[in-house]
């Protein structure tokens, strides 16, 4: 009896203390302004992903090769049915941004997930590890980067068959091999330092030591190689779906659409500056999300905001004072 | 003074020199560079286009795409129904000196049917079995069955100085009869030919034609905007109002869906006529090639090809009736899987997409395939993985409806996917058949069969489009040739 309404108590207080945790988090979020922003914008494009028929004013692949390359809405020839005007072959290229967005941001996120996890995994064997395996996963990884991308694609589509499922596999096949250079190498160097070893000592087992001690102080440079590769992820899986390694039609996607797009540039800019417009957008508010969660998981950064603050705070006690 | 004089009077004479060569040069851009000049050797568009000018073929075609005797001083008498007697024009000598006599048409024929020599142009000729001189000037061919395109296949081969030939840099020199002179080839950068003073025919106008290679068409239409390049090839529809003159004129290329009369929901004659009701060709023309395409006639053939059968029109755009004819079938919400490529030919992604939508428009459910290319041609080449149907884009250069048929229409043909033995025997019969008429008539026939079957899903022809400088007159070719002595410089 006493034994159990000892442990809800604790569960209770484990379930304040994460409430606390996130209402502070959601303060840092709203004092880091641009971090805000990122959120927000975040926020919008997954409900667009999600609420994609509800929100597109037509299908985006019904066509109509008369009313092809209108122009959008505000130009001379533009209509309000059409707002950002129409494709090669007349389709509405809101509706098809609103559309490509489900497979542009699954894609970029499940692939820099898929990878960034694997490759993190082999980086950190690598470093802490040391010694043969080190030399054998880094081999590996030299082997892969040397061999063509292109070609894996085309040994993966004769056997499965492209699709969007496709694409992700290739992509993170391809994409893995800099997260383990990167987290290797900086596992090297924080291996050597002095609460790595304190640790070893205590007698901690190697994966506490792992993911307790080695991996949290990896976290801002892995952010933002993760946040790179987003981006360049978005395009590969244009180039990909160009060459008809990826996703087919009719479903769509941003970088599909500049791929396809480019041809009439000079008679229709809008075929490829919207759906580039939607992925600097995207990538623009990722940068500024990670940005901030950089800033607060880096104890140096936390610290050097912490004396920022003081120090604006003895200014203002000072001012006062006199 | 009076060396002052002279060296002025020099610089003067040299100006008006380059002014006045200026005048006469013509620059032409192309999409590929040539990998050989060797004129016998590749299936390759770039070499064509400079040697079409340097070399000649024992016939000619006119502009419009008649055939005519070139380098054969009449046109060829069949003396029995596998041997061709063809009689050869006299005092023509090849830019080097060599003479064009009955000895360099033994040799150029049996060097390209040369088994070891594994010319890519085999194709065109593998009916040719022997070539025989009678006299200097005169030649017999010998065919292995009768061979009533043997004019046609003529107009491909391209005749080579037996001694120069066999000179181990004839690939990069290339020496010819023709009304265009070899001069030089910086890799990479350009190949420039000079007229043939010594030329037989008409003499060329056009005095110096120089060679670009720019892959991207974007790139092309820029340097023809700068005035750098005075022609350039495959122009994309959408900037011809931009350029001085587009020059378009119906080609060789038919964008055409094979369907599958053998299995799947395609195996039903109504819903492949359905299929064809269902698309709406006229818009496809004006609309996505911007009128730069005509609408093809229910056969893989153009009005100019030999065969053409003028009597059978597209199937009209009928939504309606083709919703019907799917209903009556019991294929309404089947699902049609359609293979395409992208980027290899003008605009094959979007016809492949746009197809798409009209079929799912009627009521079956297309299931897209856009494969790379590589991939791409093994699923057309095997008969087993090529879908229900598949987007290809057959060009026939010799004019004649053989070439198409064989491989398209005939069952067993490389690209043919019906078992219709009717069919099959119509096409073989044609192939023997040497009197013109009776030809005719039985591929008007075999055109109707296929027609009614609806083995394909029929779309356009498609015009060829040059971009062309104000400065220079020309007119292009059904043929898809670009003859430098066809252009006419303005002054």
């Amino acid at each position: 009896m006493a034994e159990a309404a000892y442990s809800s108590k604790m569960l209770s207080g484990r379930w304040q203390d994460r409430l606390r945790g996130l209402r502070s988090l959601t303060q840092e979020l709203w004092r880091d302004k641009a971090g805000f922003i990122g959120m927000l914008l975040i926020a919008a494009l997954l409900l667009m992903a999600v609420a994609a028929p509800l929100l597109a004013p037509h299908d985006p692949a019904a066509q109509d090769l008369r009313a092809r390359l209108k122009p959008p809405a505000w130009s001379a020839q533009g209509t309000w049915n059409h707002i950002l005007g129409t494709d090669h072959l007349g389709r509405d290229v809101l509706s098809r941004l609103i559309y490509g967005s489900r497979v542009s941001l699954l894609v970029g996120a499940a692939v820099v997930t898929i990878a960034g996890t694997f490759g993190v995994i082999m980086g950190l064997l690598a470093g802490y590890r040391g010694g043969r395996t080190d030399s054998i996963i880094m081999r590996w990884i030299d082997t892969q980067v040397a061999f063509p991308g292109l070609l894996l694609a085309l040994i993966i589509l004769a056997v499965i068959g492209p699709s969007m499922i496709t694409v992700i596999i290739v992509l993170s096949l391809n994409g893995w091999m800099v997260y383990g250079r990167m987290t290797r190498s900086a596992v090297l160097a924080v291996r050597q330092t002095a609460y790595v070893e304190a640790a070893e000592i205590v007698g901690c087992r190697a994966h506490r030591v792992i993911f307790r001690h080695i991996l949290p102080n990896l976290t801002s440079p892995l952010l933002t190689l993760a946040i790179l590769e987003f981006a360049r992820i978005v395009l590969a899986e244009a180039a990909l779906s160009f060459l008809g390694l990826g996703i087919q039609p009719p479903a769509t996607s941003w970088g599909l659409d500049v791929a396809t797009g480019k041809d009439y540039i000079f008679r229709a800019w809008w075929l490829v500056t919207m759906p580039g417009i939607a992925i600097s957008i995207t990538v623009l508010a990722v940068n500024l999300v990670a940005s901030w969660m950089r800033l607060i998981s880096d104890p140096q950064e936390r610290e050097k905001q912490f004396a920022r603050k003081m120090a604006v705070r003895q200014r203002r006690r000072r001012a006062t004072g006199q | 003074m009076k060396i002052r004089g002279k060296l002025l009077l020099g610089c003067f004479l040299v100006m008006a020199l380059a002014a006045f060569a200026n005048a006469q040069d013509v620059t032409i851009a192309i999409g590929s560079e040539p990998t050989t000049l060797d004129p016998q050797l590749r299936e390759d568009g770039g070499e064509r286009a400079v040697n079409d000018n340097i070399y000649e073929t024992l016939m000619a075609r006119t502009p419009k795409g008649q055939l005519i005797p070139g380098l054969a001083a009449s046109e060829p008498r069949l003396i029995d129904p596998q041997t061709w007697e063809i009689k050869l024009r006299s005092g023509i000598k090849f830019h080097n000196g060599e003479p064009f006599n009955a000895d360099a048409v033994v040799f150029s024929v049996k060097r390209i049917i040369n088994p070891k020599f594994n010319s890519e142009q085999i194709s065109f000729f593998n009916t040719i079995q022997d070539a025989q001189k009678v006299d200097n000037l005169t030649v017999r061919l010998k065919t292995d069955g009768p061979d009533p395109i043997l004019l046609s296949r003529l107009y491909w081969m391209k005749i080579v100085p037996p001694k120069h030939s066999m000179d181990s840099k004839f690939a990069e020199k290339p020496v010819g009869t023709g009304p265009y002179r070899f001069v030089q080839w910086d890799r990479g950068e350009s190949i420039t030919l000079v007229r043939n003073s010594n030329y037989w025919g008409t003499k060329p106008l056009v005095s110096r034609v120089k060679y670009r290679f720019i892959e991207e068409p974007g790139t092309r239409l820029a340097g023809l905007m700068a005035g750098e390049f005075d022609i350039i090839t495959n122009l994309l529809p959408e900037f011809t109002q931009q350029v001085p003159k587009a020059i378009h004129i119906l080609g060789l290329e038919h964008p055409i869906i094979i369907l599958n009369a053998d299995g799947g929901p395609t195996k039903d004659v109504r819903v492949r006529q359905a299929l064809n009701y269902a698309v709406d060709k006229d818009a496809l023309a004006e609309g996505l090639f911007e009128g730069f395409a005509q609408v093809a006639q229910g056969q893989l053939l153009s009005p100019s090809f030999f065969g053409y059968n003028p009597k059978v029109k597209a199937y009209p755009y009928n939504p309606d009736k083709a919703k019907q004819l799917l209903k009556a079938a019991g294929a309404v919400g089947a699902t049609v899987e359609l293979i395409g490529t992208a980027g290899r030919w003008l605009k094959d992604r979007e016809l492949v997409e746009a197809v798409a939508a009209y079929w799912d428009a009627v009521g079956v459910k297309t299931k897209v395939r856009i494969f790379e290319f590589n991939e791409y041609l093994n699923r057309l080449f095997d008969r087993k993985t090529r879908g229900d149907a598949i987007f290809v884009v057959s060009s026939n250069e010799l004019l004649d409806a053989d070439k198409s048929f064989s491989a398209y229409y005939k069952a067993g043909g490389i690209g043919s996917s019906n078992t219709d033995k009717q069919l099959a025997t119509l096409i073989d019969n044609a192939r023997s058949e040497t009197d013109f008429a009776k030809r005719k008539s039985i591929y008007h026939q075999a055109v109707k069969r296929a027609f009614d079957q609806a083995y394909f899903t029929w779309l356009l022809n498609i015009e060829d489009i040059y971009g062309v400088s104000a400065r220079v007159d020309w007119s292009g070719r059904v043929d898809a040739k670009i003859l430098v002595s066809e252009m006419k410089v303005k002054k």
